[in-house]
């Protein structure tokens, strides 16, 4: 004859439900907000207000506007513009020699100023920007 | 003659000490990320080659009114050089990262000047992007 074991119910307790809920709300709320960011670093020169006497004629100069990248007096598409900056930079041995100034018309969209800072970067140049400061002047 | 009454004692129940310890310490976990900036509208622009970045020192942002904020607080841009300055204080050289949050469709007369005040207060500028998605298209 067999003989039929009673089975053992074992329930989780229930009083600990909602501390459970609760910790794991929270688990879910930190690994949402320390969600890696991504992004590119940028090397800048350190702004002072002292004139800098660099020797202008020997840097590179870039102009920037909404539809054109002028490197040099030259106009040029992004992908020509990555190849040019590689080129002339790799004649410079000097670290000086390997500052880029950057002028942007005032409406160049930062995705397009992005895309030359980073060919720059890429290039081994140091971007330095030219910034027009704007002087109100009262006239009686 | 004298009844004693029965002494109730009250005591912490001690197996609840893990959870408790483990609540408080994600609690501060919380608390140290003062610099919160979620409720900032703004969009990413998209670029190829991103990288993973550190933890910043301070967080400056232009949201889509392209209005200026240092750590979530707006700010005026001709005052962020002297805030930001502050708040990187003496931290040496490759700890002094500052993140640049600008909406995709800010010009460069409004991050100029943001890049500048960066530069000025001696911070390590980090533009935080997102990776440039594929086109499905090609």
């Amino acid at each position: 004859m067999k003989l039929n074991r009673g089975k053992m119910l074992i329930d989780p307790p229930a009083c600990a439900s909602s501390d459970i809920a609760f910790t794991l709300i929270i688990f879910f709320l930190v690994c949402a907000a320390v969600q890696p960011e991504t992004g590119m670093s940028q090397a800048l020169p350190k702004t002072e207000s002292k004139s800098d006497k660099r020797d202008q004629s020997q840097n590179i100069e870039v102009s920037i506007t909404p539809t054109s990248i002028v490197l040099n007096g030259s106009p040029l598409r992004i992908e020509e513009f990555r190849k040019r900056i590689t080129s002339e930079l790799s004649k410079k041995n000097r670290e000086a020699d390997r500052i880029v100034v950057v002028k942007s018309a005032p409406d160049t969209p930062y995705p397009v100023w992005l895309g030359v800072s980073q060919a720059i970067d890429q290039a081994g140049g140091i971007l330095t920007l030219e910034i027009e400061s704007e002087k109100t002047i009262n006239v009686r | 003659m004298k009844l004693q009454r029965r002494k109730l004692t009250a005591s912490v129940p001690s197996f609840a000490m893990g959870d408790i310890g483990f609540l408080l310490l994600i609690f501060f976990v919380i608390l140290a990320r003062a610099q919160d900036d979620s409720h900032i509208q703004w969009q990413p622009a998209e670029l190829e080659d991103v990288e993973m970045v550190a933890a910043p020192r301070a967080t400056v942002s232009i949201d889509t009114g392209f209005k200026t904020y240092l750590d979530g607080k707006q700010i005026a841009p001709e005052e962020l050089a002297a805030a930001l300055t502050e708040v990187l204080g003496d931290a040496p050289a490759g700890q002094r990262n500052v993140f640049l949050k600008v909406h995709r469709e800010a010009k460069a007369s409004h991050f100029e000047p943001i890049i500048a005040a960066i530069s000025e207060a001696g911070g390590d500028l980090v533009h935080i992007l997102e990776p440039e998605k594929e086109n499905p298209q090609r």
